[in-house]
């Protein structure tokens, strides 16, 4: 089976956006809940470098650790889902998470969360593969249809892999070793306790 | 942008987002879906949604979601890069966009703007309807009335003013077919005075480049980028504006291990993935250029052999070379002169390279001297005509570069054919109506062969004394079609031209800022709304930047009640009474002119820019196939039965009918093919010989064809001019014409056909045979270094109109004051002015302006959509961090920025940040909707205002226009910043 | 938790950081930005986050990574369970050893049949509506430490997670008027509740507990005073840490929401401790003891007996005009 996970090449990456906007567009991702988002890091200086960050699917996933009804659960291909009818909106998983990947519709009053939304690396949720309550609470689910993530599909300089992890780390292997460079598959050693020898 | 924590509370109040966001939770289109998909009938109750979000809905959850969706190919409206968005349609609904893994250009890839263009059709924003301004309130009209009441009172300014006095401003939004019925509209109206985007986008590349070589366009593709192993980039941020060229240059930059060079004041997105980075002070391109081929001349590394070979005017350049020696282009630029040394040896030592610019170059009064600069700049390191050089210039909008072609412009007729009485002629035959009609439209014959006013003008058109203008009467009626109102400087300025005008029409899917700021200037009628519909709505041919023509479907039918570019364009016609001449040729359907047949019309008479054998079958066969072209080369294997051996997109030019199936030209003037090949050669456009006076008083004659230059293949291997039926003859090879062909060319001119040439020649026969020998149409002649005729024909520095460096404006004057584009420009008394005020004391930084990747051009149609609205929720202007400290302004704080003209003033954030140097500010241009910190949110149409409104730039901008072409000066003025 | 080394540590770095950029414009001209592009690890190692510039609002999302959720993880799986465990687990073995042992805390001179008001209808109101939020804020805030281990497996996913909803809304909503308790304890007790000398003899003789000892004490004793601080202070902070994770991110970021809910929840399972140890002396634990904030009148014995000083304070202010029989047997000691 396929261990997913992602990869962003921030060597490649220049702030684009698509990877955002193709996200909102498959989902229909509501204004504010950003369940992808690239950050620029030393912006406007030498050495800046862009990096699109989501859900990392990490390994002993922190979220799903920390979560108070258990509403977390890690697919065969290591996409790291939730349940929404489980999930009570606490933000535990916000607090847990080295990535920031948890969003929270503002819901009610004083600005409290409702269901937790993050990214499903395209894989919807526990409901049936591809149906209608599915899609409506956790938006497509490309993965069923053997496609991968449309963030990545759609990345303007291929610089956002999505795919089994042995495969993306062997394509940013040869990327480093053809060109030189490499800052490094950002994430990874956090999210899966790994780090890719370039 | 950044926001401190402490400043946001307060700051939210002032954002529009805020008060969005809670909209929002309504609208929640997920959850919008599954209540929908409960109970479909309460849906009209909900009212937000249009007849469309319900149809869409129900769509959407009527089975496993994609499935018996039919997929359609069409092509982003965003930038020239041509993405091809492939959408899935269920229902007439646009349910999905999936990448397009086939296309050669952008293989699956996407922008933030592509991959959100589904929204632009679907948007509750949009137009809905006919609408004008009655008593200073919106009220809905039908389309008959709207286009009755308009053409009544366009009439009636004919009537006393003159055809002239109407502005037709169309637009790089539309197809090759609606741009090119746009130009023909003005033709049959009587009138040059039609515009589009490339005037303040690339007219003066246009010229430039075409006055050096033949033809202003990119010469090579943005996949052969990738063969290049020093890519310079030099007054653009692909990295912004066109994303998606950003993954053909990257990966070039590793696979090649090629060097990339960012000269630019901004330390950009693209900038952060240079090898080297050279921050230069804007305005200053020539010197920089000229710092650089000072370091090339000093060292030898020009390329001798092809300065010989196709090089005119090297010693006249030579000269002004040698002004600029290190120490004084430091002074001026500020640039190291090591720096620009190892630039220079790079450049011209690590072959092939590239030199890639956009709007950093063009958008200035010397624009058309800055490209003319960087031509020079690859002319003198031999880096034109192969693999992986080349001048890729990076067009702006989807289809810029085709309404170019097509002559929606103010100095030419479709395919640069210019306004001579010839250039009537042609098309008259061409449209197959006499030439006395068409000049019975106009005032007269003078003005029908009169460069028109550029749109930059267009409100000094209105508002200066009659006697100023070069025409029969002031401009008093002004229609827009798909052109935004803040992306041209001074909008305080237009202000009273918007008050002052008879007629504002805006068709467009949005109201735009011409709506919003007609209102604001204190109109209260005389405006009308016409909803037209997105590209994603309407077929045709689209031209990307390297000139390849996409086609493009209709994804879903126009919605509401918008019509097609085209319909509109025809009812006009009907309506102003030349419908039947205009479209003699054409065929119309239910008011709608069928596309495919438009551009067949196109095919017949645009030899001159070999737009003949792009038939609407092949572009069909070319979108079909897409898959079977070649990444890197962008062919088809030669075996294929519906594409074989042509270039992707057939870029032009694409020679002779469409049954000469040439290939297509990927890159321009490459000797190195076979011109049946795609090859080519430097096309002599200014004469055969030229005689120069040399230093001793004598002159002497200066052949200005190719020295021993040829395509492969070419039968003549030498120079040569234009073909004509009298050098068909000379050659002997006349005899290679069919009777047919004889007989059209003796039809074009039966009193001489012998100077009947390769452009006017309908049948396509001069072509044909001159393809046969190897050679190409238009000669084989001399690019020029010298390109006289300009204002400047070797490029001369000057100093922008408001430069803060005052001391070198004496040494660098701008050009003097001349009347142009029958039109006086100022720019010399208004410089003079500036230095004598010591309006750089009071203005101490430079305002620069830019794209940001989530917009586009004016913004208002990605200002609407909440997908890229969200991710730029405010105006901003970029500060130094030192020039930040100097004011005490914060980063994410509210500032007011004040303009050197008009007591202007725009209130905005400030983005504290080292991308700009010490000195200078810059703004991106796509906001609008506020003024001098006025929201005019209430002056659009109710439902229609974009969700994120800001400040334009162009209201800080000021005076300032290139003699050659009418460019406005966005990128280099002066401004003030202080904490609000 | 390293949280203080790991301030010294971004304090320092954020310092060097200052100088690197102070340092930068100088060169800034000839640069390769390639060749200098910053990298993960270098920066995990300096500030043990890596932040930078989005453009949309919502500035949380800056952080990129932030590997100490790691930490907060550990906390909150490993220690906090300890610590809630032991402290409650704790305080109720003590309980059932002090009951099995020692019994409750009678009356030694039996009740008189007189009362004296000690908590007016006020005070009771404050204290019953502060006690019952309490009791609803501790099983729902357990319940979220707790209640996947003990309670999730018992009773399934749908039905715990629909309870811990609610408890969830529950433990939001009362947290209003917990808080406003908290307040109006603190407003209305803090005169009687000052520590003072006669603590210092009171706490000696362990508050008599052991044995028939009597130490005297005002209104409110030493012990009574503890839990008086341990709800003021207690409660504060909790409220306090609990508003700044219902309001997220609007006077915090999110290591210091981290930090907010290490104390919430520490100082929560240290407070229900204390909290069972008051239960237990009100109720079972001695007797007459309830009646204070039961009817709000206690036997003039049991006053005598624990709050001797009090006692003498009110039979001062209202002696001679108490218009009930005086005790014959009331002696003043």
């Amino acid at each position: 089976m396929a261990r997913m996970k992602f990869l962003c090449d921030a060597d490649r990456c220049i702030e684009c956006n698509a990877c955002v906007t193709a996200c909102k567009n498959e989902h229909e991702v509501p204004w504010g809940i950003n369940r992808r988002r690239v950050v620029t890091i030393n912006d406007g200086k030498p050495g800046e470098r862009s990096i699109s960050m989501a859900c990392m699917h990490c390994t002993d996933a922190p979220c799903a650790a920390v979560c108070p009804v258990n509403c977390f659960y890690t697919t065969a291909d290591g996409v790291v889902l939730h349940s929404k009818d489980l999930c009570i909106g606490c933000g535990y998983c916000f607090y847990a998470c080295p990535f920031g990947a948890p969003q929270y519709p503002k819901v009610g009053n004083f600005g409290s969360r409702g269901k937790m939304d993050k990214c499903t690396y395209c894989a919807g949720g526990p409901e049936a593969d591809g149906s209608k309550e599915e899609y409506e609470k956790y938006g497509a689910n490309r993965l069923a249809e053997g496609k991968l993530p449309l963030c990545a599909e759609m990345c303007s300089t291929k610089s956002l892999l999505a795919g089994d992890g042995e495969i993306i780390a062997q394509i940013y292997k040869e990327r480093v070793m053809k060109r030189g460079y490499g800052s490094g598959a950002w994430g990874w050693k956090t999210a899966y306790r790994e780090t890719i020898e370039s | 942008m950044l926001i401190k924590r402490t400043h946001q509370r307060s700051d939210r109040r002032g954002s529009v987002a805020n008060t969005l966001a809670s909209q929002t939770i309504g609208l929640d289109r997920r959850a919008f879906l599954r209540r929908s998909g409960l109970a479909g009938g309460a849906l009209a109750a909900l009212g937000t949604l249009p007849v469309s979000g319900v149809r869409k809905a129900e769509a959407a959850v009527a089975g496993p979601l994609t499935a018996g969706a039919a997929v359609k190919k069409s092509i982003c409206t965003h930038c020239s890069v041509g993405c091809t968005v492939t959408a899935e349609v269920l229902n007439g609904v646009w349910i999905g966009q999936e990448p397009t893994w086939e296309s050669p250009i952008n293989r699956g890839s996407h922008c933030a703007k592509g991959a959100s263009v589904r929204e632009l059709v679907h948007s509750e924003r949009r137009l809905r309807y006919p609408m004008k301004l009655v008593n200073g309130q919106w009220t809905r009209v039908s389309w008959d009335t709207a286009i009755n009441e308009i053409g009544d009172k366009i009439l009636e300014v004919r009537e006393k003013s003159g055809p002239d006095s109407v502005y037709w401003l169309g637009s790089a939004k539309m197809t090759n077919e609606g741009s090119y019925l746009f130009r023909k509209l003005g033709a049959f109206w009587g009138t040059n005075n039609t515009d589009h985007q490339a005037r303040i986008c690339h007219s003066t590349t246009v010229t430039g480049v075409a006055n050096t070589w033949g033809y202003g366009a990119m010469t090579n593709s943005y996949n052969d980028i990738r063969n290049a192993k020093t890519q310079m980039i030099m007054g653009g941020n692909p990295a912004e504006a066109h994303p998606v060229s950003l993954q053909h240059l990257l990966e070039g930059k590793e696979l090649q291990k090629a060097n990339f060079i960012v000269i630019d004041p901004r330390m950009t997105r693209t900038a952060a993935h240079a090898t080297e980075f050279v921050r230069m002070r804007p305005g200053t391109d020539i010197p920089v250029l000229y710092g650089i081929m000072w370091h090339i001349l000093q060292n030898g590394w020009e390329d001798k052999e092809f300065i010989k070979q196709r090089v005119y005017g090297f010693d006249d350049l030579r000269k002004e070379v040698e002004k600029w020696n290190p120490q004084e282009v430091e002074r001026v630029t500020g640039i190291p002169g090591e720096q620009l040394k190892r630039v220079a040896k790079m450049f011209a030592t690590e072959k092939p390279s590239t030199l890639i610019w956009a709007m950093g170059q063009t958008q200035k009064t010397v624009g058309t001297a800055n490209v003319r600069a960087s031509c020079i700049l690859l002319l003198m390191t031999g880096n034109v005509g192969g693999q992986g050089m080349g001048a890729n210039i990076f067009r702006g909008h989807d289809n810029v570069q085709g309404a170019t072609d097509v002559g929606l412009d103010i100095v030419t007729l479709p395919f640069y054919y210019g306004l001579a009485e010839g250039a009537w002629k042609h098309w008259s035959r061409v449209w197959e109506v006499d030439y006395e009609f068409l000049k019975s439209r106009f005032d007269s014959k003078q003005i029908m062969e009169t460069p028109g006013i550029p749109l930059t003008r267009w409100f000094e058109a209105v508002t200066l004394p009659k006697d100023q203008i070069a025409q029969k009467d002031n401009v008093r009626a002004v229609f827009v079609q798909g052109h935004a109102s803040n992306s041209i400087t001074r909008i305080p300025e237009s202000l009273k031209g918007l008050k002052a005008l008879d007629l504002l029409v805006i068709a467009d899917p949005h109201p735009t800022t011409w709506a919003s700021l007609a209102v604001e200037a204190g109109r209260k009628d005389g405006i009308y709304i016409l909803p037209v519909a997105t590209q994603f709505e309407c077929k045709g041919s689209r031209v990307a930047s390297n000139r390849s023509l996409q086609w493009g479907e209709q994804i879903v039918k126009p919605i509401f009640e918008s019509k097609d570019d085209l319909e509109v364009i025809y009812l006009v016609a009907r309506k102003l009474g030349f419908a039947d001449q205009m479209f003699k040729k054409i065929k119309v359907e239910n008011n709608l002119p069928e596309a495919e047949d438009v551009l067949r019309e196109m095919n017949r008479g645009s030899w001159s820019t070999g737009y003949c054998g792009q038939s609407p079958e092949r572009l069909k066969a070319h979108m079909k196939n897409q898959a079977k072209f070649d990444m890197l080369t962008m062919r088809a294997p030669k075996d294929d039965p519906e594409v074989g051996g042509d270039y992707y997109g057939l870029p032009w030019p694409c020679w002779g009918s469409p049954e000469v199936r040439h290939p297509g030209t990927p890159l321009l003037y490459n000797t190195n093919l076979a011109v049946m090949d795609g090859g080519g050669t430097f096309r002599p456009r200014f004469g055969i010989e030229r005689e120069e006076k040399l230093p001793d008083g004598t002159t002497r004659k200066v052949s200005m064809l190719a020295d021993k230059s040829y395509s492969k293949d070419s039968e003549i291997q030498d120079g040569y001019p234009e073909f004509t039926l009298a050098s068909l003859k000379k050659l002997g090879w006349d005899s290679d014409l069919t009777e047919a062909e004889m007989a059209t060319i003796m039809k074009v001119n039966p009193t001489t056909p012998d100077s009947v040439s390769w452009s006017l020649d309908l049948s396509g026969g001069i072509q044909r045979v001159a393809l046969k020998h190897g050679c190409v149409p238009y000669g084989n002649g001399k690019a020029r270094m010298n390109a006289f005729g300009l204002p400047d024909p070797i490029p001369v520095h000057r100093e922008p109109i408001y430069t803060p460096r005052v001391d070198l404006v004496e040494k660098y004057p701008t050009l003097p004051d001349a009347k142009q584009f029958r039109m006086p420009n100022i720019g010399f008394s208004v410089q003079k002015a500036a230095v004598e005020k010591g309006i750089a004391k009071q203005f101490p930084l430079i305002l620069s302006s830019g794209r940001l990747v989530e917009y586009e051009g004016g913004g208002e149609e990605t200002r609407t959509n909440p997908w890229l609205a969200e991710l730029q929720q405010d105006m901003f202007i970029e500060i130094n961090p030192a020039d930040a400290a100097d004011r005490g302004v914060k980063d994410g704080g509210w500032v007011w920025v004040t303009g050197a003209e008009n007591n202007s003033r725009a209130r905005m954030k400030a983005l504290v940040t080292e991308r700009v140097g010490k000195g200078v500010a810059w703004m991106p241009f796509h906001f609008g909707g506020w003024l001098g910190g006025k929201d005019l949110r209430s002056a659009y149409p109710k439902g229609t205002d974009p969700i994120v409104l800001g400040e334009s730039a162009n209201t800080i901008t000021t005076y300032g226009y290139d003699p050659a072409t009418g460019m406005q000066e966005p990128k280099v003025t002066l401004c003030q910043i202080a904490a609000a | 938790m390293a949280s203080f080394e790991r301030i010294i540590r971004l304090a320092f770095s954020a310092c060097a950081l200052l100088l690197l950029v102070m340092a930068a414009p100088a060169s800034a001209q000839q640069v390769n930005p390639t060749a200098s592009a910053v990298k993960e690890q270098q920066l995990l190692q300096e500030l043990n986050r890596i932040q930078g510039r989005v453009s949309i609002p919502d500035q949380r999302s800056g952080v990129l990574e932030q590997p100490q959720g790691r930490e907060w993880r550990e906390f909150r799986n490993v220690t906090l369970r300890w610590v809630g465990g032991i402290a409650i687990l704790g305080m109720i073995a003590i309980i059932v050893i002090f009951y099995l042992t020692v019994g409750m805390v009678r009356l030694q001179a039996g009740r008189s049949g007189r009362t004296i008001v000690r908590f007016n209808m006020f005070e009771r109101f404050v204290h019953w509506m502060t006690a019952s939020c309490f009791i609803v804020l501790a099983i729902s805030g357990l319940n979220i430490t707790f209640g996947r281990p003990l309670l999730l497996p018992l009773i399934g996913f749908e039905a715990f997670s629909e309870w811990s909803q609610w408890a969830k809304y529950a433990h939001n909503y009362l947290s209003f008027p917990f808080t406003i308790g908290v307040v109006l304890i603190f407003l209305m007790w803090i005169g009687g509740n000052i520590p003072n000398k006669v603590d210092v003899d009171w706490a000696r003789r362990g508050g008599g507990l052991i044995g028939h000892d009597h130490p005297p004490a005002y209104r409110f004793n030493a012990g009574q005073k503890m839990i008086y601080w341990i709800v003021v202070i207690g409660g504060g902070l909790v409220a306090i840490t609990g508003y700044a994770l219902m309001f997220p991110f609007y006077m915090t970021g999110i290591e210091a929401m981290q930090m907010a809910q290490i104390v919430h929840s520490i100082v929560a399972v240290l407070f229900v401790a204390a909290m069972i140890g008051h239960i237990y002396i009100g109720t079972i634990g001695m007797e007459g003891a309830f009646e204070a904030m039961g009817s709000g009148e206690v036997d003039v014995n049991w006053a005598r007996e624990h709050h001797s000083l009090w006692l003498d304070e009110e039979k001062a202010r209202t002696g001679p005009n108490d218009g009930r029989p005086q005790p014959a047997t009331a002696a003043a000691e």
